[in-house]
């Protein structure tokens, strides 16, 4: 985009697009001339959300879920099992499952999964403060609710490995997903199943 | 002759036709094919030996000559900007027609960069790739054959995997997973030793490598078992009898010594029985090494033990042929090699495979060459490249299909 017709600022604008995933070089271009055109008001509103995404939300001490308020909702809900912990890798997840109304304990985000050869290994994750929730005491059952995905299901492994030690309930979510999917793509009627028939490992 | 022991029951599948879009030098390709000797002449690089590739590649899943699926797309495929390829086959099996596909498409990813999609088709139907195992099967027979004697241990463990994942579609997933499964440790191995972390990272790897390594040392113990009784049959019959054929697996790790041969004096003593290893006793020697040699594994960054470190040796007279036979001894070893292949593969799937000759009667001394012609006069289907088809008797001119291969066409002669 080095182009000496495209001003500067626009560019820029392009070039950040370009970081999203999903979005290349072409859709980058689009969606800046798109705000161009559209005057200064979608702009601003967008340019609003977004500083009200960094400064009014944070990770929830607890659990490491997006939130406003810390701890987030589910933490401070009294009346969720605080016994069992569902472990997911994104907060896209913990959606998905909170759309099932079928599960009342907490949750806590990875924010990732295992990858070597993409260079995300466990220091990289949230574990070490999953490891100190469950050692706490209160904690009954860990649901490993990592998606049916090769490094899914390698980082469910490694945290048995890590988590096997102390007095807790291991589970993993049952068969019924779609291997190779994304528990945020999964319907809310298979994840009802998924989480209905969790295996004891 | 032996390869026709049994055969009378034999079920023989052949190729019916096959078609070629932007493959190698072939810009468009369709071409019916008959059963019996099919020989393809013409100068080198014109496209036998991709023709060959083609069938290969649908039998295998891969090239058998490139790692690279973009090195087979037609050059003006990939001037174009939109490069696409396709090879296809309709095989004829014992009871029915089946359609095989390989296309390979640029795909767009959602980051704006590119990627050479490979789908595979059985029937109009996408399938995975292990899925694709069983539906044809090949012997090819290469000019550079004679590597797999001579050279490297990784060309020995290729020829292996592929013959396996020809007929099993669980060896395909089973080699996936493994492989994976090392690339994965060998990162973290080398993360670890660099930025340090948590060791127990290494466990989930190291189940997966033991669970999958086990299966397929166990898959290639028993082939060259089999693969070794049918070579050295073969190769007593083209030596005359005069000197027995041994493939010998050598595995990475083993916790009892594979049978062995007594050598001495370069006779042959009864080969003790096979020592039965259970898979427990297996998986339990892998896992102990994978833990005591990780120390090891972390300062060199790779993972030192496993059937990815297998290899063969080829035993003959009392020595191994890699090392110290002579190019000839090597050529008549690994066609004898090759015919096991066949046979073992009527034996395992009760069909028999398509044979792809690539310039290879050229390698032969009389006595071979004619000891070849007359085994594949009664294969169901071999297709055979040569730049010079007066090395052909007249009699098996007569009964082949001449096809004369030019620039990626081809035509009758
Ligand atoms: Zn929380």
């Amino acid at each position: 985009m080095g182009n000496a017709a495209v001003p500067p600022s626009v560019t820029q604008l392009i070039q950040t697009f370009s970081e999203l995933p999903g979005i290349g070089p072409k859709t980058a271009s689009r969606l800046a001339f798109f705000l161009l055109r559209g005057k200064s008001e979608l702009a601003l509103r967008l340019a609003e959300s977004l500083q009200g995404l960094v400064e009014n939300t944070r990770f929830c001490s607890v659990c490491f879920n997006v939130t406003e308020q810390d701890p987030c909702p589910i933490c401070a809900n009294t009346s969720r099992d605080h016994a069992v912990i569902c472990v997911v890798e994104e907060p896209m997840d913990l959606l998905a499952l909170e759309g099932t109304n079928q599960y009342d304990g907490v949750y806590h985000v990875l924010h990732g999964a295992l990858s070597p050869l993409e260079g995300i290994f466990a220091e990289d994750l949230r574990i070490k403060e999953l490891e100190a929730r469950v050692g706490a005491g209160v904690v009954r059952e860990v649901l490993l609710a990592t998606n049916p995905t090769s490094e899914g299901d390698y980082t469910a492994a490694y945290l048995i490995t890590r988590l096997k030690a102390l007095p807790v309930r291991l589970t993993r979510l049952g068969r019924g997903l779609p291997v190779g999917g994304d528990l945020e793509y999964a319907d809310a009627i298979t994840l009802t199943r998924a989480l209905e028939s969790r295996q004891e490992l | 002759m032996y390869a026709l022991s049994g055969m009378l029951q034999l079920q023989r599948m052949y190729i019916k036709s096959l078609s070629l879009r932007h493959f190698r030098t072939y810009m468009r390709l369709e071409l019916d094919l008959p059963t019996g000797p099919i020989l393809l002449m013409g100068a080198n690089a014109q496209g036998k030996t991709s023709l060959l590739e083609a069938i290969a590649y649908l039998a295998l899943g891969h090239s058998p000559l490139t790692h690279m699926d973009q090195q087979l797309l037609h050059w003006s495929a990939v001037e174009s900007g939109m490069p696409f390829a396709q090879v296809r086959v309709e095989v004829v099996k014992r009871d029915r027609v089946e359609t095989l596909e390989i296309a390979l498409q640029h795909a767009h990813l959602t980051n704006g960069n590119t990627r050479l999609d490979k789908r595979i088709r059985v029937d109009n139907r996408a399938i995975r790739r292990s899925a694709l195992s069983g539906h044809l099967n090949v012997v090819l027979f290469l000019p550079e054959d004679v590597q797999l004697v001579s050279g490297p241990p990784s060309g020995r463990r290729r020829h292996l995997d592929d013959l396996l994942s020809q007929v099993y579609p669980e060896y395909v997933d089973e080699l996936s997973e493994y492989q994976t499964a090392i690339s994965r440790r060998n990162a973290l191995l080398r993360h670890l030793r660099d930025h340090g972390g948590d060791r127990r990272q290494l466990e989930p790897l190291e189940e997966t490598l033991v669970r999958t390594g086990v299966t397929l040392t166990l898959f290639r113990r028993r082939v060259l078992a089999l693969l070794s009784l049918h070579a050295d049959r073969y190769h007593q019959e083209l030596t005359g009898g005069a000197a027995w054929l041994h493939l010998e697996y050598q595995p990475n790790f083993d916790p009892q010594a594979p049978p062995q041969v007594d050598y001495q004096m370069g006779l042959r003593l009864r080969e003790r029985p096979e020592v039965m290893v259970d898979v427990a006793t297996l998986q339990n020697s892998y896992r102990k090494t994978l833990q005591q040699r990780r120390e090891r594994a972390i300062q060199r960054g790779a993972t030192l033990t496993g059937p990815h470190r297998d290899d063969v040796t080829f035993m003959s007279g009392g020595y191994d042929l890699g090392t110290y036979g002579s190019r000839g001894q090597q050529r008549t070893a690994v066609l004898a090699l090759r015919l096991a292949e066949l046979q073992w593969l009527e034996q395992e799937t009760g069909e028999s495979p398509v044979l792809l000759l690539d310039e290879v009667l050229a390698e032969l001394d009389r006595t071979r060459r004619a000891y070849l012609l007359n085994l594949l006069g009664k294969v169901q289907q071999t297709i055979l490249a040569t730049t010079d088809a007066e090395m052909f008797p007249a009699e098996f001119r007569e009964q082949a299909l001449k096809l004369r291969v030019a620039g990626g066409i081809i035509t009758p002669s």
